[in-house]
């Protein structure tokens, strides 16, 4: 048995090995202006009325690419929830209210509408300029935080119902599989952008499902990254451990 | 290579390579402010470059960097605020210059742009690097004394 | 012409880099790592990829260091009330 899977390692590894030197054999030219898988990928990008070629790459060409970095993602905040979550010789201590000076408070109450703003602006020209649910996700998740920063930590815990977040990641995740199989159901592939009219060029609603895509992994980022923060603000605002000889209450600080 | 571009390359060579050499050498105070100044340095640089290479939608870049640049100034300050409760860092003088730059900059893209919603984004992007450069050095020098607890 | 910002941005990266490795404690390792992160995005945006750029900007500028120290807080409270209660 174990020489049989020797041999299949093998096989597999030199047939891998040939296949990877003959591509490599093929490449075009380092550093050239023109690329051949470029030419295509603006080419497909044009044909289905996507201004950003890199969005089309990812949420249309190579959608399915994006799918397993979504759930890459997903996996790794479930993984950070589980190791972070309070373990039993652990309590929680309430977050004392800090006092921030008042210009710092105020330009983080200020600055966090506009970063949320931009968060949701990002996301939704993905499809037209540089951007995308990921760029925008991470953003509108980061403004959240500006109460921690320019308030307290119970500051951001009042607009941060966690169980939200962690539907809506989920929720997220689901939207974007739904999407994909609605194209198996429209009776072409899984992810394939034939759902939707493809739209004016250059306009908000132009890219077929691009813009849908993007949406989704924009939710799921930014829950994603809030529910993540979370957990290690948790840790490193509430979370203490309780040892033995330590009486209770008297928390260092 | 145009004028854009080359000013670019001299404004991120001169003030990329000072930035790196506060961040990494001295007392925490030092590299804090180093840090801060780093958004005014990078920032101004990737206006001229959007304009250089005539890519309107590169100045998205200078957005979001004017935006989170100086929220991460305030991750150090609030965070290290214990370290930093010694030396209360502050250095006017650069933070001043740095926000001039800034300004310089903006101004130069908004008369060699045509008016119009390009411009009201360009100072949109002044305002916040300038308000948040002058903001995170504020709070650097002490803004965050009272946060011991959280 | 052009690939002079190219080199001055890679020498700037390289240095950057090398410095976020070479320093001990965390805490300077979390400023030098945003500084190089903002200069990533910058050669990025030099190596005309925007998309990339903005990734790197979103990701670096504020939510690593932020998880960064955080931990580090953690870890310092963790390693403060080892020593006793006072």
């Amino acid at each position: 048995m174990n020489r049989l899977r020797l041999v299949l390692l093998t096989v597999g590894g030199a047939g891998l090995a040939a296949l990877l030197v003959a591509a490599c054999l093929r490449l075009p030219d380092f550093g050239g202006r023109r690329h051949p898988y470029g030419d295509r990928a603006v080419h497909a990008s044009l044909s289905r009325h996507t201004a950003n070629t890199i969005a089309s790459v990812n949420f249309d060409q190579r959608a399915y690419d994006t799918l397993g970095e979504m759930s890459i993602l997903f996996a790794a905040v479930l993984g950070c929830v589980v190791l972070l979550r309070q373990a039993g010789d652990e309590r929680r201590a309430r977050p004392e209210p800090a006092e921030v000076a008042r210009p710092v408070r105020r330009y983080a109450l200020l600055v966090l509408p506009v970063a949320l703003l931009t968060g949701l602006y990002v996301i939704a020209h993905g499809q037209l300029s540089p951007g995308g649910g990921f760029q925008g996700g991470v953003v509108a998740a980061t403004a959240l935080h500006l109460l921690y920063l320019g308030a307290d930590y119970r500051a951001l815990e009042r607009v941060r119902p966690l169980g939200v977040y962690e539907t809506t990641d989920s929720l997220a995740v689901a939207a974007y599989l739904v999407l994909g199989t609605a194209g198996v159901l429209a009776g072409t592939a899984f992810l394939a952008n034939t759902l939707l009219p493809y739209g004016t060029f250059n306009t908000l609603s132009s890219g077929g499902t691009v813009p849908l895509l993007n949406a989704a992994i924009g939710m799921e980022v930014a829950s994603a990254a809030v529910v993540l923060l979370a957990h290690f603000l948790d840790q490193a605002v509430e979370i203490e451990e309780t040892t033995g000889e330590r009486t209770e209450g008297a928390h260092e600080r | 290579m145009n004028g854009w571009i080359l000013a670019a390359t001299v404004e991120l060579g001169g003030a990329g390579a000072a930035a790196l050499w506060g961040v990494t050498t001295g007392p925490p105070a030092r590299r804090v402010i180093a840090q801060n100044l780093t958004t005014s340095a990078v920032c101004p640089a990737l206006l001229l470059l959007a304009q250089g290479y005539g890519r309107p939608s590169y100045v998205d870049l200078a957005l979001l960097l004017a935006l989170l640049g100086p929220v991460g100034t305030l991750v150090f300050a609030r965070l290290l605020s214990d370290d930093l409760a010694g030396d209360s860092p502050s250095a006017w003088a650069l933070t001043w210059a740095a926000a001039a730059l800034g300004a310089a900059v903006v101004v130069a893209l908004c008369v060699a742009g045509d008016p119009g919603r390009a411009t009201v984004k360009l100072l949109v992007i002044g305002a916040l690097l300038i308000g948040g450069n002058l903001i995170a050095s504020r709070a650097l020098a002490g803004g965050f004394r009272g946060v011991a607890g959280g | 012409m052009s690939d002079a910002l190219t080199v001055v941005v890679l020498v700037l990266v390289a240095a950057a880099a090398t410095a976020a490795v070479a320093q001990r404690d965390p805490a300077r390792q979390a400023l030098v790592l945003s500084f190089l992160g903002v200069l990533l995005a910058a050669l990025f945006t030099v190596l005309q990829a925007p998309d990339v750029g903005l990734s790197q900007l979103a990701v670096g500028s504020a939510l690593t260091p932020l998880l960064i120290m955080l931990s580090v807080r953690k870890v310092r409270r963790r390693g403060r009330s080892k020593e006793g209660p006072e």
